[in-house]
Parts: C-alpha cells; structure tokens; sequence
C-alpha cells in the first residue's frame, strides 16, 4: 500500500515551497476560519494552545564502520502537550537522537528536552524539558490535549499544523479505513487509521496531531501525496503506551511469536479436518521461546478463537467498533505482557482450549537483532580482523537493495534465522573486513563469515570473544568459520602491537563495543 | 561487460544478448568464494605458456604437396594472403531456443552466422557457441554461394570449440587445412580472418598480442581457461575464425567486450586450448576438463606457518575444502597443506615454477585429462604424504553453467509447473526465493547436491479452481510429497502419479514454508484435463537427468 516514510515527500515538496509560499498562504487561512466554525463543543484547544515545535538532531552509528558515528541530520515535527508536561511524538522523529529542542509556537522561545517513554516498535516517545523549573513554566500558557479513543471510519479528523509565523492550521480529512498497518521498525504492525484528505507542506511536519473534536485521536506518520492519504498512529496505542509508562516500569507491546496462512483454501479445510467449523488460521510456525510456544501451540495447529473472538479464515475478527480487524490487535496492539489469554485450537481431529500467557520479545533477544537505535553496534578489533554481531542494520547498510546486494549468505542466514536460533542459539558473529595489517597478511581479501570458533572455544556473542582471545596456543590465536577459509591463525602478540598502534596510525580510537 | 563474439543475428547487428551483465559478476564471485569449484583459479597472473609438440595425431598433417585453390602456392604455408581463405568458412545456424517459461513447447527458432576454418580433411574448428542449439548447419565457401550441410562431430561447451563435418567433403577435397602454430609473442602482429557484420563477404583485421592470460569463457560462464587478447577489431560473425600469424593459426576468435565497456578488447582461443580439445576427442568421445574441485588458501601470514609447524620457505597452501563429489573427494581433508604437485614444489601463493614460467598450480591440471593421475605431496598432521589423485570432471558446478542442446524439463500438475534448478531456468524466471536462490548457489560449495542431486522449485501457476489459493508457494522449493522426500524431478512426478495417496490428499510440502499445499486426489484427474485443454500442455512431464548424472 503506501507505507511512505514522511520525509521523502516532505522534504521533496520542500525544496519548491518558498515560491507557492503566499498563495498557500491565503488557501489555508480560508480553512482555518472553516476550522474554528466546525469546534463545536470540544475543549477549546489549537495549534497554538496545545503543540509545541520539536526539533531534533539524529545521528546514528555507521554498522560497516562500527567505530564512527554516520552524518547528524535534522528532523523536526509537531508535538502535542499531554498531561504532566510532556510532549508525545513519533519515535521515528527522535531516533538516534543527539540533541532535542522543544520549541513555542507563538514566542518561539526553546528548551533542550529529553526522552522520557520511547517504543520503536509502537513509534512513540515522551519528551519533557531537561530543565526541572522549566516543566511547568515553559508550557504555562498552554493547554494539555486529552485523548480521544472514540474515532471510527466516517468520522472527520483534523491535521494540525503551524505557519511560519506560528498561526495554527487545520485540515480535514475523513477517516475511511481502520485496519493494522506497519509502523516504523520491520514486523511493527499495529492498528492504524487511514485518513483522506490532502496536505500542505509546512515546515515542522516530520510528526503532525490528528484532532477529533479537540482532543488527540493520533499521531500522523505518513502521507501519500498520490493517494492523498494519511497513515495516523491511532490513540488507542498512544493510550496503551502512557498508560503502561505510567507505573514507572515499561513492559511494551507483547508479541504471539508464531506465523499463520490463510485457511480459505477448501482442501486445506477438508485435510484438516474443518469441515463443519468456520474460519481459523493454518499455525506456520512458532518461534523458540515464544508466547505461543509456551502455551503449547504448535505448527499445523489451526487457532479457531483468541479471548473468545472467532478468527475467520483470513485472520480477522469482529472489532465492536471497526469491524474486521487482523487479530494481532488482540495479542499486541490491545493486549498487555503478562496478560493471560484463551486460544481455541484445532489439532487433528480435537478442539482444545490453552491460556497462553502474552510476553514479549526484546531485539536483543533475536539472534540477529531487527533494529538497534542510540547505540552503537557490537564489535572487536583485534591485530586488524573485525568482528562483529550480525545485526539487520548490518544488511541494510546495503541500501535499498540490501536483499540483493548484501552478502548472500549472510542475507540467507537473516531470512531463516528462526531455524538458526533454534539450532544455535545467541547471537551470529562475523568477521566482518580485515584490515591489512603486519598480522594479517594473507587475509586481506576475506569477510563477512561466520566465526564459529575462536581457540577451540564457540563463539555465540561479541563478549565471547574477549574470554577465547585470551588462551592462544603457543601464542598464536586460531579462528575457525563456517566458510572459506575455514581457519586462520593470528599471532597474539603481535596483533596486540598493532591493536595499540591502531589510533595513531588509522585514526580508530575505539577498538571494541561489548555491551 | 563480457559478451560472445558470437553469431551475427539475421535481424540485427548486435552481439548475442546471453545474460551479459550477469555473468562475470557471478563468475568474480564465484572465485573469489571457491577457487577450486570452476575449471580454473580466477585471478592467474598473465601465464606465458610454451607451444606445445606439434600437430597430435588428431589432426592428421597436411597431405603435402596439395593444389591450394585458388592460389597456385604450395608448400611452404603461405604467409598471411588469399590462399588461407579458402580453408575459412562462413557458419550458418539455424538454431532452436528452448522455452523454459513454457517449456512443453518447442520453442524459438533462430539463426546466426559465425566462422569456422578446415583444420584436417572434413574437419572444420569453430566455436562451441556458433553452433550450440543447432537445428540445421550450413557451411559456405569463400566466392562460392553453395551452401554445404554440415554436422557436429564433437562440441565442447567447457572451452567453446567444436568440430564439424560436411555431409559431402567433396567440394573443399582440393582446400588445404589451416596449420596451427604456437604462442604468439606479446607484441607481435596477428590478423582475424572472418565474416563479422559489416557484410556479406570476407574480412581481415589487424592487430596485435595484447594481453596473455586466463579468462572466463563466457559461453558456459562458469569455465576459466588460457586466453590471448589481441586489438584487432574482433566483431559479432569472427567467432570461431582463425587468428593467424605467418601463415599459421595461433587462436580461434571468441568473445570481447562491448564497446561501452573497453575497446580493442577481442579474445582468441590459444592453441594449448585448441591442442587438448583436439587430443581428448582423438578416442572418438570428448570427455571435459577435469578439476581437482578445492578450495586452497595461501599460507603467507607468518602465524599460519607457525601453527602448522611449517618452516619459513614459502612452500604449501593450505586445503580448506575438497569437494566430496570432486576428484580430491575422500583423499584430501580440510588442513591438509599441498607442498608438491607433480613433484614441483608448490609457493605459498599457490603458484609453480614450469618449464621457466611461475604458473597457478591448477595450469598441471588444466594439462591433463579426464583419468590422468595428479601426484600431490601433503603434509598432514605434521607428516609428509604422497597421494595419486585421479582426475575426473566435477559436475556439480554444471547447475551455474549456460546449458545448450538441452529441451527444458518439467513436471505439470493440476496446473503446477515444476522444474528442476539450473542457471536457465534461474533466468527465465527471475527467481528471488532466497532459499532456492541459496541452494543454486552454494549448490557445489556447500555440498547441497548429497541431499538433493536436482531442487524442483514451483516455477509457476496455471490457474485452475484446484490451484487457486496456492500462490503463496510460487517460487518456492519442493522438499517433500506425501512423506517422501524428493531428490529429483522423477521423484515428484513419481511421487504425484499414485492414484490414491493416504487419506486421499497428495501433501507436497515445501522447504522452510510450514503450511502443506494440499490437493485432492479425486480432483486431479478432471483438472490436469481442464488444464491440458486450455493452456496447451503438449505433454505433462518431460524428465531427464540432473546435472550430477550427466
């Protein structure tokens, strides 16, 4: 569909926008009349009473490079004052952050802020001023948004933005689709609402509040000026988010952990035996450790209901309020770690009831992580080889076309790395470049294979290496992979040597990162 | 990017569009991953190799003195003029070109033109490519417009020559052969004798030797033999002409460059290459290049030869892998440390020292042939060993070779196409599945071929009510049906043709997808007809060998 990240098209439509500038000017002041009419009876809150401009410097580490830092780049958006003296964003907006500045709209007057709640998954975090004084000062004349849960397809939604000169601006748009869509890090899905409805470019529109009635019915992550349609992260997760921030302990969002096929197919119902029954999703396959796997749920299994709600052959069920709806809301969207749930499953010929109790999974936990933000990758130099854990910002430092241009097998290992966790457990080490260096001669032109073994010792994690580099035999260090060449041999002392010479003559200061 | 000089297209003037861009970049990959696994180590430095003996009895010298049409010219061979042209023939293809999207059609047909020169009574040298997928042969005459029907008397796709017969000799009984000379000298002068594009008649260009030195021979792609660049302008129709110096043959045209990539860039086949081809099918049968199929890494950091208790000489590589299906499968182990080839000793570049030359170790190989001995010295386990490895073709790289003369296989099934993994097939359907992708490449080098000698993928869909919700499969690779696991394309067909499976469902489950395509038994009879009717299925199956059994 469109899941269009915001800043490509913004930044596009930005280069042009200086010229059309007063003519969209007068255009929007039309609409903002309009707005102030359609207020009716909701709290009196605008633009300018209830957001704030958030600026933000990102910069994230280089994975190929795992001692430097990338280009710092800058993102800023509109985020909207919750209680307590926060703002909400999009995660997206302050990842990698290194510097965030919240900024007025009237005054323009700016503080430096901090994350205080933040999910990639779910793509939100909190912000408050880094000052304490300024937590209720700054944000004095101002007025906190209330959440509106209520918005269904039909309803009309306001996008709120901000004019140069700080005067507020409404669009409106008519939600036409509530369904589960893909947020920011890969397997993020979560409830979204589509909206219709076109939008101006302004500057601060990295993130945008979606208003129903003067109260905040989303976040707005995405906008396709073909379609002339919004993706907006709805309030129903923003709730789940502050409310689980709250307790002073985040849990997160839980995941199922396994993959389903449709069951439309009239053979497959009739080979497992459903004849008779209605709807129901084929179980692929569950991950090791997984929330479905410690409810006994296996592959071939067919879920007929979760918490009492039929799942129909397509994996959807009846939402009170949107109609069909893919079941991951149940277990993820609206669900909650720890909570206990009911799942009727069909095996073989039986129906039977598990609780399944809702975890989630932590990307630390993969065995090749699927995103790493604000930090920087694990990694070792010893004597000029470089060792890293594989990780998915490793592969798509490829580009666009990672999948193709990335090293194959390394790609390969990613696809079937749920076979592999089972098989091997903690995490995939490389060797990812050599260095040529006095100790590595002859080894220049290997990399990007899998460390098995260092000194005989298995190598699960970055952190094993420093226990295997420390018992050489008759020092020398022998590497072993899982491909060409298969081994290799360092000689301890010397890669020592060039270790400590390794800041003055190639500038790289830091040799490892094992946490 | 490298492209065959090949066969002038009829229609256009462009040079055969095989997958160009996509063959050197697998084939660089290729060896730099697994140096043993193709005919030869890709990065050989320029190996200047000595003429060998003259002429094998393959090629029956000269019956001297013989008239030499037109030229009154007898003996001694005459220097670079109209005499030799006589010998050089215009190669006319009718070609056919397998479908392997709709493989149980008969396919395209098309045509080119190329060259080929009489080297021996009724034996016409060309390249391998000018004469591939051949339907129908026509040879002809330089000033003589007769065509003259010929046929393939051996082609070797490995080093892209072959050798053609005329149904009817006598029009070239009078027609002295071409001799084959040496190994020119870099520098010095050659003409290309052929008819390129540019019309209809004769042409010579002129040039010199570049550039002596291993190349990857684009036709099967994944072949590395001795080349010689020359800058005589080598164009699409001069495949398989001679290159000749004083009067003697010392290359056969075969492939460059486009223009967009280097220029001035032709290739010619070396005599030595031209030599052994001639020599192995001297018994009637042409029986490949073998390869020892390893894996060796240079032994040049000073731990390595510290670990392995190696003295500081600069002798042995060391084995990372040897092929269990290749010729050094069982005898050499990972560790190994090859000291010694043929009793020269071995560098720790992998380089020997022959007959005054430094050449790639695998040159004493690329000498031999299928049965040969090769005689190494390892030490293993810190004891010196002396093993006779006997030479046989490595066939599992064939899956990433170009394959000729092959009709598609293929298994239908309630409008499920299944085919069996090779480079042709890899291509025609642009498959992206990265686990067929996986076992089409490591194929050889991780030994995919013990569990499955042929992957059978589900190539693509002929939509029928039995088969509608099956596209999630599309692409993906066979691992079992009905409980067993398959090895083959005979094994689905097999395995698909039992009337009544248990509980009356054929399961066909596919690798790394958990849910079974599942298909009623009761239903397939009905369908494979409706199937058969609509979409023009000739024939429901056609099943051959695998690679591995060629």
């Amino acid at each position: 569909m469109f899941f269009t990240p915001m800043i490509p098209r913004f930044f596009r439509l930005a280069t042009g926008f200086t010229v059309g500038c007063a003519l969209l000017l007068t255009s929007c002041l039309d609409k903002e009349i309009a707005f102030k009419f359609n207020l009716g009876g909701g709290p009196s809150t605008t633009a300018a009473t209830s957001v704030v401009r958030v600026h933000a410097t990102n910069q994230g580490y280089n994975f190929v490079r795992p001692w430097e830092k990338l280009e710092a780049s800058r993102r800023s958006g509109l985020g909207p004052l919750v209680a307590g003296g926060r703002v909400l964003v999009t995660a997206e907006l302050v990842v990698d952050h290194t510097y965030i500045e919240l900024e007025l709209p009237d005054t323009g007057e700016k503080t430096p802020a901090k994350v205080v709640g933040l999910d990639y998954e779910a793509n939100l975090a909190l912000l408050e001023p880094i000052d304490e004084k300024k937590k209720t000062e700054f944000f004095s004349r101002m007025q906190p948004l209330e959440l509106d849960l209520s918005a269904v397809p039909g309803d009309r939604l306001e996008v709120w933005q901000l004019e140069d000169n700080g005067t507020p601006a409404s669009t409106d748009g008519t939600v036409i689709q509530v369904g589960v869509g893909r947020y920011f890090v890969d397997g993020s899905f979560f409830l979204n609402y589509v909206l219709r409805g076109s939008l101006q470019y302004r500057t601060s529109s990295f993130t945008l509040p979606v208003i129903k009635e003067g109260r905040l019915a989303g976040l707005l992550l995405s906008y396709d000026s073909k379609e002339q349609t919004s993706d907006v992260l709805p309030a129903p997760i923003i709730e789940h988010f502050l409310k689980d921030l709250a307790d002073g302990t985040y849990a997160g969002f839980p995941n199922l952990g396994l993959s389903y096929a449709p069951t439309l197919d009239e053979q497959l119902r009739k080979y497992a035996k459903l004849d008779g029954l209605e709807g129901g999703i084929y179980v692929r396959r569950v991950s090791r450790d997984g929330a479905a796997q410690q409810a006994g749920i296996q592959a071939d299994d067919i879920i007929l209901e979760i918490d009492g709600h039929p799942i129909d052959s397509r994996g959807n069920y009846d939402h009170p309020k949107y109609g069909k709806l893919n079941f991951s809301h149940l277990v993820r969207g609206d669900a909650q770690v720890g909570q206990k749930v009911p799942v009727k499953v069909h095996r073989k010929d039986q129906e039977l009831t598990v609780s399944l109790e809702l975890t989630r999974k932590p990307p630390t936990a993969y065995y090749i992580d699927p995103y790493m933000f604000d930090r920087g990758p694990r990694f070792k130099i010893l004597g000029g080889l470089i060792f890293q854990e594989l990780t998915l910002p490793y592969l798509k430092a490829w580009g666009d076309q990672w999948v193709n241009r990335a090293p194959f097998k390394l790609v390969h290992a990613h696809a079937n790395q749920e076979l592999l966790e089972e098989k091997e457990g903690g995490k995939l080490v490389i060797l990812s470049a050599v260095v040529l260096t006095p100790a590595t001669v002859g080894y220049e032109q290997i990399g990007n294979i899998q460390v098995t073994k260092v000194n005989g010792q298995a190598i699960r994690s970055i952190k094993d290496l420093n226990a295997a580099f420390a018992k050489p035999t008759n020092g020398v260090h022998k590497i072993e992979f899982d491909d060409f060449p298969k081994v290799i041999y360092l000689d301890a002392r010397m890669a020592e040597a060039v270790n400590e010479q390794f800041g003055s003559r190639l500038g790289i200061k830091t040799l490892e990162r094992l946490d | 990017m490298m492209v065959r000089i090949a066969v002038q297209q009829h229609s256009k003037f462009m040079m055969i569009p095989h997958p160009p861009s996509f063959v050197p970049r697998v084939l660089a990959l290729t060896a730099a991953l697994f140096v043993g696994a193709s005919s030869v180590w890709a990065q050989l430095a320029p190996v200047p190799v000595p003429s060998p003996a003259p002429a094998p009895a393959a090629v029956p010298a000269p019956p001297a003195p013989v008239p030499v049409v037109p030229s009154p010219q007898a003996a001694p061979a005459p220097a670079d003029g109209e005499a030799i042209f006589s010998a050089i023939v215009r190669v006319e293809n009718q070609s056919w070109e397998p479908n392997y999207r709709v493989p149980w059609n008969s396919g395209g047909t098309g045509g080119g033109v190329g060259t080929g020169f009489l080297i021996a009574p009724n034996r016409f040298l060309t390249n391998a490519h000018v004469v591939s997928d051949s339907r129908l042969l026509y040879v002809k005459k330089v000033d003589d417009p007769k065509p003259y029907e010929a046929e393939i008397v051996h082609i070797a796709h490995d080093c892209d020559l072959a050798l053609l017969a005329l149904k009817d000799p006598s029009a070239f009984e009078t027609v002295r052969p071409l001799r084959l000379g040496g190994v020119p000298l870099l520098n010095s002068t050659v003409i290309a004798v052929g008819y390129p594009i540019g019309g209809q008649r004769i042409s010579v260009t002129r040039g010199v030797v570049s550039r002596i030195d291993f190349q990857s021979f684009a036709h099967s792609g994944v072949d590395f033999h001795l080349a010689i660049q020359v800058d005589a302008a080598i164009n699409p129709g001069n495949s398989g002409g001679p290159v000749i110096q004083e009067g003697t043959v010392v290359g056969v045209a075969f492939q460059g460059y486009s223009g967009d990539v280097a220029q001035s860039t032709g290739f010619m086949i070396p005599v030595p290459v031209i030599h052994r081809f001639l020599e192995d099918v001297r018994d009637g049968t042409y029986d490949h290049y073998p390869d020892l199929a390893i894996a060796h890494f240079n032994l040049q950091n000073p731990a390595q030869r510290k670990a392995l208790n190696l003295p500081n000489d600069g002798i042995g590589v060391m084995v990372s892998s040897a092929d269990s299906a290749g010729s050094a499968g069982g005898l050499l182990q990972m560790g190994d440390i090859i000291v010694a080839m043929d009793g020269f000793p071995v560098s720790s570049d992998g380089f020997v020292n022959m007959l005054g030359s430094r050449v790639n170790m695998n040159e004493i190989v690329e000498r031999k042939y299928v049965g040969n001995i090769v005689k190494l010295r390892v030490i293993r386990g810190g004891k010196a060993m002396d093993l006779d490895i006997t030479l046989k073709r490595f066939l599992p790289y064939l899956i990433q070779a170009n394959q000729y003369d092959q009709k598609p296989q293929y298994v239908v099934f309630a409008g499920l196409l299944f085919q069996p993994v090779d480079r042709n097939m890899m291509a025609a359907h642009g498959v992206s599945n990265l686990n067929v992708r996986y076992l089409f490449n490591f194929f050889s080098q991780d030994e995919v071929y013990k569990e499955r000698p042929q992957i059978v993928v589900l190539t693509d869909i002929l939509p029928d009510e039995i088969n509608t919700h099956f596209d999630l499969f599309r692409q993906q690779a066979v691992d079992e049906i009905n409980g067993k696991k398959i090895r083959s394309l005979k094994d689905v067909h097999e395995a698909l043709q039992n009337p009544a499976p248990p509980g009356g469902f054929h399961v066909i489950r596919f690798l790394g997808e958990g849910r079974p395509m599942v298909i009623e038994a009761s239903r397939v009879a009905a369908a494979n007809q409706r199937v058969a009717e609509k979409y023009n299925v000739t024939e429901d199956h056609r099943i051959g060998d695998s690679v591995m059994a060629q």
